[in-house]
């Protein structure tokens, strides 16, 4: 049976939620322009919702994600559609684009949720959270985090054993196991690209033994272990619960390396290595923290003071490049590494390392574009067609770019750039009403 | 077709029937809990003293522990002399006796 597809009618749709293409959105919606935005995950908010604190301030990320995403959730002209994946996207003519978008069911009424959390506690069945990078479980029937937005609850249908138990529980009567998918015909004037970027999988160099060492984390889980929602009491080893006292970094994991197919910088990895080193400081006082580095690229404003700040503190810094990582029997690994400055082969014992693993490009957005090629750049970010005088416009004209889906970069130039998206947006909108 | 609300698992289950993996899972995981929550019942012990006792990997214990710790089950105790390791122990108010 062809399920009848229900039309939409908007200015703009902005695929992607996370800080870059929200800025978009706020900032369009600001001037009067009505905006789609989608979002494939639960909530939106991207990277950035999920991060401890941010360099190089140390602000807390979630003070600084929480008010815009609650003013993006609120604001009258823009509607947002989580759990949404874009199909196709068509361009019709000047100012006209069709998309075709799919909306998964969530099996929650999400405007009846209260997030109270009852059908999470009645849920029987523990799985992997991915919201936590895999370090602790979560129900079946769960809120993706705590200042998810939607603040609702989603049913991960997979892994359900459809006992009920969560519907019994569920005060308002919000979970509905006959909610099914939803096509929507999307008509727009313009398209903003923000899908941001995917990290690179450490499991591509199994020489540092990530997935088989257990106390060989990523980045991304150390973001978590220090974030205030954090999965463990503390700072901790997921190999057996010891609280670290010796931690290395190693540095440009699957950048700046051709062997692995990725041979540019990711440009926030030194940063994020030094913020965390000095949170870690903070959190465990007695540890030592070591960063082993090829180069430290400290390019930004206040940057080369926050890398001093993490020396002045005690963090070791070591120009070497780490070669193999091995586990002892108690957990603790051996780097071996050649010291560049000395130009010898040395070894270290840590008790827990963070592969600071880089940017990759988050593909896929460009196939959708059916009629018109949405340019990809030599490393699969989406191409900035005029990258000096326009730097979000593409190889379409009306569809402009936003954030790292153009290319690794950190938060304040996210934002810049989402803002930038959303200045030639409209002075393309405006053109056609001139 | 009006599917009566508060009762609409059992739509789907019938409908669809349950993922086998799902149910596998949720074996494993009861299993596990029981083990652990047992364990602990007999007086509190670090992630090493429980993976030594239920001979389970460190990691593996881990991950469960911290769930439920998560879920409610069980709440950190004091830290060995060694500052390294803490206990964790049943919560005091802990919402399942069983
Ligand atoms: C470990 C770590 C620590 C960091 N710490 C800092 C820091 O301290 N300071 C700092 O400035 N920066 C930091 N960063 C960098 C920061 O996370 C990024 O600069 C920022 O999140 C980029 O935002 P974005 O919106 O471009 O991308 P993203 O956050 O990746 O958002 C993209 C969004 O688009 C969605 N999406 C993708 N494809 C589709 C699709 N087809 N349809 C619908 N939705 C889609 C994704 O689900 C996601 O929500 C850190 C990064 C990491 C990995
Ligand atoms: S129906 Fe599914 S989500 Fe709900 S409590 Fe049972 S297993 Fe959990
Ligand atoms: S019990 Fe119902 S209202 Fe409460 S979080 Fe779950 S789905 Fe939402």
């Amino acid at each position: 049976m062809q399920e009848q597809m229900k039309t939409l009618e908007y200015d703009v749709l902005v695929v992607g939620a996370g800080i870059a293409g929200g800025e978009s959105a706020l900032n369009l919606a600001n001037i009067g322009y009505k905006v789609l935005m989608v979002e494939k995950e639960p909530s939106i908010g991207g990277k950035m919702i999920l991060l401890s604190k941010v360099f190089p301030t140390l602000d807390c990320a979630a003070c600084i994600t929480t008010p815009k995403v609650s003013e993006i959730a609120r604001h009258p002209n823009i509607t947002v559609f989580t759990d949404t994946e874009t199909e196709k996207i068509n361009k019709k003519g000047e100012h006209q684009f069709e998309a075709v978008i799919l909306r998964k069911p969530r099996y929650v009424d999400v405007d009846a949720c209260t997030g109270c959390q009852l059908c999470e506690e009645a849920c029987p069945v523990s799985v992997t959270d991915e919201f936590q990078f895999g370090l602790v479980g979560r129900k079946a029937a769960y809120i993706p985090f705590s200042i998810a937005s939607p603040r609702a609850a989603v049913i991960d249908i997979e892994n359900c054993i459809l006992c009920g138990a969560c519907e019994r529980a569920c005060p308002p009567d919000c979970i509905d196991f006959t909610q099914t998918e939803e096509k929507f015909l999307v008509k727009i004037k313009s398209v903003v690209v923000a899908t941001g970027f995917d990290l690179f999988d450490p499991l591509k160099i199994p020489r540092y033994g990530y997935g088989k060492f257990k106390n060989v984390i990523t980045s991304m889980q150390m973001e978590r272990e220090l974030a205030p929602t954090r999965p463990f009491n503390t700072v901790l080893r997921p190999g057996d619960g010891k609280m670290p006292d010796n931690l290395a970094y190693v540095l440009c994991t699957g950048s700046r390396d051709k062997s692995v197919g990725n041979p540019i910088c990711s440009q926030i990895c030194c940063m994020y290595s030094i913020k965390q080193a000095q949170l870690l400081l903070g959190a465990l006082p007695m540890a030592d923290v070591t960063i082993y580095y090829l180069h430290i690229r400290a390019f930004g404003k206040g940057f080369n003071e926050f890398y001093a700040q993490a020396q002045d503190m005690g963090v070791t810094f070591i120009k070497g490049k780490v070669g193999t990582i091995t586990e002892k029997e108690n957990g603790n690994l051996i780097l071996r590494y050649e010291d560049i400055e000395a130009g010898v082969v040395k070894e270290a014992e840590h008790d827990m390392v963070v592969l600071s693993v880089g940017v990759l490009p988050h593909q896929g957005i460009s196939e959708k574009f059916e009629n018109q090629k949405l340019k990809l750049d030599p490393f699969h970010f989406i191409d900035q067609s005029d990258i000096l005088a326009s730097p979000a416009k593409t190889s379409i004209e009306g569809v402009f770019v936003a954030g790292t889906a153009s290319g690794p970069m950190d938060i304040p130039d996210s934002i810049l750039s989402g803002g930038s998206a959303s200045a030639q947006t409209t002075s393309y909108l405006r053109k056609e009403e001139l | 077709m009006e599917v009566e609300k508060g009762k609409t698992a059992k739509y789907l289950k019938e409908k669809q029937g349950i993922p086998p993996q799902a149910t596998e899972q949720l074996k494993q995981f009861t299993k596990t809990k029981k083990a652990l929550l047992n364990a602990l019942k007999e007086g509190d012990k670090t992630v090493p003293q429980l993976a030594d006792k239920l001979n389970m990997p460190g990691d593996a214990v881990m991950f469960q522990l911290m769930s439920l710790l998560k879920y409610g089950f069980v709440e950190t105790g004091e830290i060995d002399d060694m500052d390294e390791y803490f206990y964790y122990k049943i919560k005091s108010n802990g919402k399942n006796k069983s």
